[in-house]
């Protein structure tokens, strides 16, 4: 099989090479990056437009003004349904202690068992003002399960982590999105609208996302 | 396979269809436009994208042996294949190695293309579409016909029937019902299954990072929860670095669903890492299948697109007859070069004339692709038709007879508007014009008016000359 495998590789190129100079191309037109950059906002104004974005895709959104306010927010949303959620030390604001004496599961719980949960809890690595998006990180302690098999997904998000653009966070954390093996940008819930293109919520993913952001 | 005249008869004979065709493109077209208002320094964002496609198409080899190294770091396993049975092969293979017996796939056209499924199932194994119109799609023994919307012909009731015959479900016309039938048939299929299969929306070099892109969340259940996630990605689908690929997604999500981004976009960079969840293996399948070719002349633009869609919104031969009648994967204006590029224009040449030339596709396409240009590259070297009939090529001689005396001409026309006049029944003729009834076997033609443009211009200058 390798063998078989380095020769296409060597077929290909060679095929690609000799094409890619007889290939009659259109010529690079002048362009200019400089409108491109993010329009830098003011702090004040990011919360503002990320609120504005989640309002428009459906996004249920509640900011609070410390921790105390976002874990009780939070236990109300929860009631008594059972939750998979990223390790508790993944979570800030020390949401975990909200999740005490409940039904509970983690990364290391069978998938089965994770798809059982009502509800999925995350933090957020960003949150993208421009476009209302979620940033996850893909890691150890922070299951992409659990933004994705329950139907309802609460993501936990502070302040300091709203961007106005998707490139002001690549380009602050790049060292972090190098590194992860999954990037999840999520914006809204699940949709489709292969059906007469009417649109209907929570195909495969969550049907309903809800963020607590806190300070 | 059946002639391209009869899927056109067979499609414009389908009013369901049709009326589908005509709601859905329209709603495509305005969305589009509202979102890319929404889109500043939209222009430049466009001319930016088409010349990165540009240049990375220009030192390819360069870029897919970059590529490569990139994603062999990321812990990826990368295979080559030259065509469709070489890739069908790998992706059988790595199951085998692994006695995969059921497969998740989140929609991949290149798949579509290489008539993966099929070797699949041949080979013994299950595969399970999870986009909701692809499964629909599969469980109708049918074939996508819309790049993003596969299941455009059909309406919510085919669909209600469908299920309620496959799937032995009580009937329901209702979307919400439907999606939710899916939902719960599909989760257990993602739970059960060994291997997901995914196409790439796009790979980009630097990183070695694959961008999937759903509204759905199936290529996230399909890359999360197999152990094995296989990539088929062509090898024209490149972008250079994360900073390209974040102003592609704003293009593509624009210009195929009216979205700023689409609901989910995942950048997978290699297998889950320690205890974290996500695939143990993950195998990029770099597939040529014909690109190669096409780079080395007149198409090799197209090897650019970005697979959104909305020249098929726009383009009026789609419009009217739908996906299926282009008779193979890639429909539409930017099909019907595709599908010649990839399979030979031999038994293919019939797409290529199947336009109008309007522009509208070059118009609307993110990355400016110019199909209209490419589309007459290819009528030029479409093969010489069978000779015209002797009835025909006779009645064009004395035409350039008559042609050639004015008076008689004059003479001509006069006698056979009156004698069209005297045919038609009311104002329109159908059917029976000698010479011209392959024309109006489908279509109405007009009688010609009482007075001719030229008797009424004489008249006016009469007049005026009082």
């Amino acid at each position: 099989m390798e063998n078989k495998l380095s020769k296409s590789k060597e077929v290909i190129l060679t095929r690609v090479r000799e094409s890619q100079v007889l290939a009659r191309l259109p010529e690079i037109m002048p362009e200019s990056t400089d409108g491109l950059k993010s329009h830098h906002q003011p702090e004040s104004d990011l919360l503002n437009s990320l609120q504005k974005e989640f309002d428009l895709l459906g996004v249920e959104t509640y900011v609070e003004k410390n921790q105390k306010a976002v874990c009780k927010r939070l236990r109300n949303l929860l009631q008594d349904k059972s939750v998979l959620s990223w390790n508790l030390d993944n979570l800030p604001y020390d949401a975990g202690t909200v999740l005490q004496s409940r039904n509970v599961y983690f990364e290391r719980d069978d998938k089965i068992i994770q798809a059982s949960a009502d509800i999925g809890l995350t933090g957020c690595d960003a949150a993208i003002a421009e476009t209302g998006s979620l940033v996850l990180l893909s890691g150890e302690g922070k299951p992409r399960t659990a933004s994705l098999l329950p139907f309802e997904h609460i993501a936990l998000i502070r302040q300091s982590d709203i961007y106005f653009t998707m490139s002001d966070f690549f380009d602050k954390k790049g060292k972090e999105v190098s590194q992860a093996s999954c990037i999840d940008i999520i914006t809204g819930p699940s949709r489709t609208a292969d059906i007469e293109l009417s649109l209907t919520l929570g195909v495969h993913g969550p049907g309903k996302v809800i963020v607590v952001i806190g300070p | 396979m059946s002639h391209f005249s009869d899927r056109v008869d067979k499609a414009l004979a389908d009013d369901n269809l049709s009326e589908a065709l005509k709601k859905a493109t329209s709603q495509l077209v305005s969305r589009r436009s509202t979102a890319f208002s929404s889109l500043e320094d939209a222009e430049n964002l466009r001319d930016i994208a088409r010349n990165t496609k540009m240049k990375i198409l220009h030192n390819l080899e360069d870029n897919l042996l970059k590529f490569e190294k990139s994603l062999q770091k990321n812990g990826s396993h990368v295979h080559w294949a030259k065509d469709a049975e070489e890739a069908n092969n790998v992706v059988i293979e790595i199951a085998q190695k692994q006695a995969v017996k059921k497969i998740v796939k989140s929609k991949s056209m290149l798949s579509e293309e290489i008539h993966l499924n099929t070797a699949l199932i041949k080979a013994g194994m299950q595969v399970v579409e999870t986009d909701l119109g692809e499964y629909i799609v599969q469980l109708a023994g049918d074939k996508p016909s819309h790049i993003i919307a596969p299941i455009i012909h059909m309406t919510r009731e085919d669909v209600g029937n469908l299920m309620h015959d496959r799937l032995s479900v009580p009937f329901s016309d209702e979307p919400e019902v439907l999606t939710r039938i899916a939902r719960r048939k599909l989760r257990q299929e993602f739970l059960d299954a060994d291997m997901g299969i995914t196409g790439a929306n796009f790979g980009v070099v630097e990183t070695g990072s694959i961008c999937l892109v759903t509204n759905e969340g199936n290529a996230r259940m399909v890359t999360t929860l197999p152990k094995i996630h296989v990539v088929l990605i062509g090898i024209e689908k490149l972008v250079a670095t994360f900073e390209d690929l974040n102003r592609f997604l704003k293009l593509l999500a624009r210009s195929a669903t009216g979205q700023k981004l689409s609901v989910y976009t995942s950048i997978i960079q290699g297998p889950g890492k320690g205890t974290e969840t996500g695939p143990e293996e993950v195998h990029v399948v770099l597939v040529d299948n014909g690109r190669s070719g096409m780079l080395g002349g007149d198409l090799a633009e197209s090897l650019a697109c970005i697979r959104c869609g909305a020249c098929l919104n726009v383009c009026p031969i789609y419009k009217n007859i739908g996906g299926h009648a282009y008779g193979d994967t890639y429909a539409g204006p930017i099909g019907s070069i595709i599908t010649p590029g990839l399979r030979g224009l031999a038994q293919w040449h019939e797409l290529p004339a199947a336009s109008t030339l309007c522009g509208a596709c070059k118009e609307v396409c993110p990355i400016r692709i110019d199909i209209p240009k490419m589309l007459l590259k290819l009528r030029q070297v479409t093969p010489p038709k069978v000779k015209a009939s002797i009835s025909l090529r006779m009645a064009i001689k004395c035409f350039a007879v008559i042609a050639g005396i004015p008076k008689v001409y004059k003479g001509f026309t006069a006698f056979g508007s009156r004698l069209l006049r005297f045919l038609g029944s009311k104002s329109w003729l159908t059917n029976n014009i000698p010479l011209l009834d392959r024309w109006t076997k489908v279509r109405d033609f007009k009688t010609p008016a009482k007075k001719s443009f030229q008797r009424m211009w004489q008249e006016k200058i009469a007049k005026d000359g009082k």
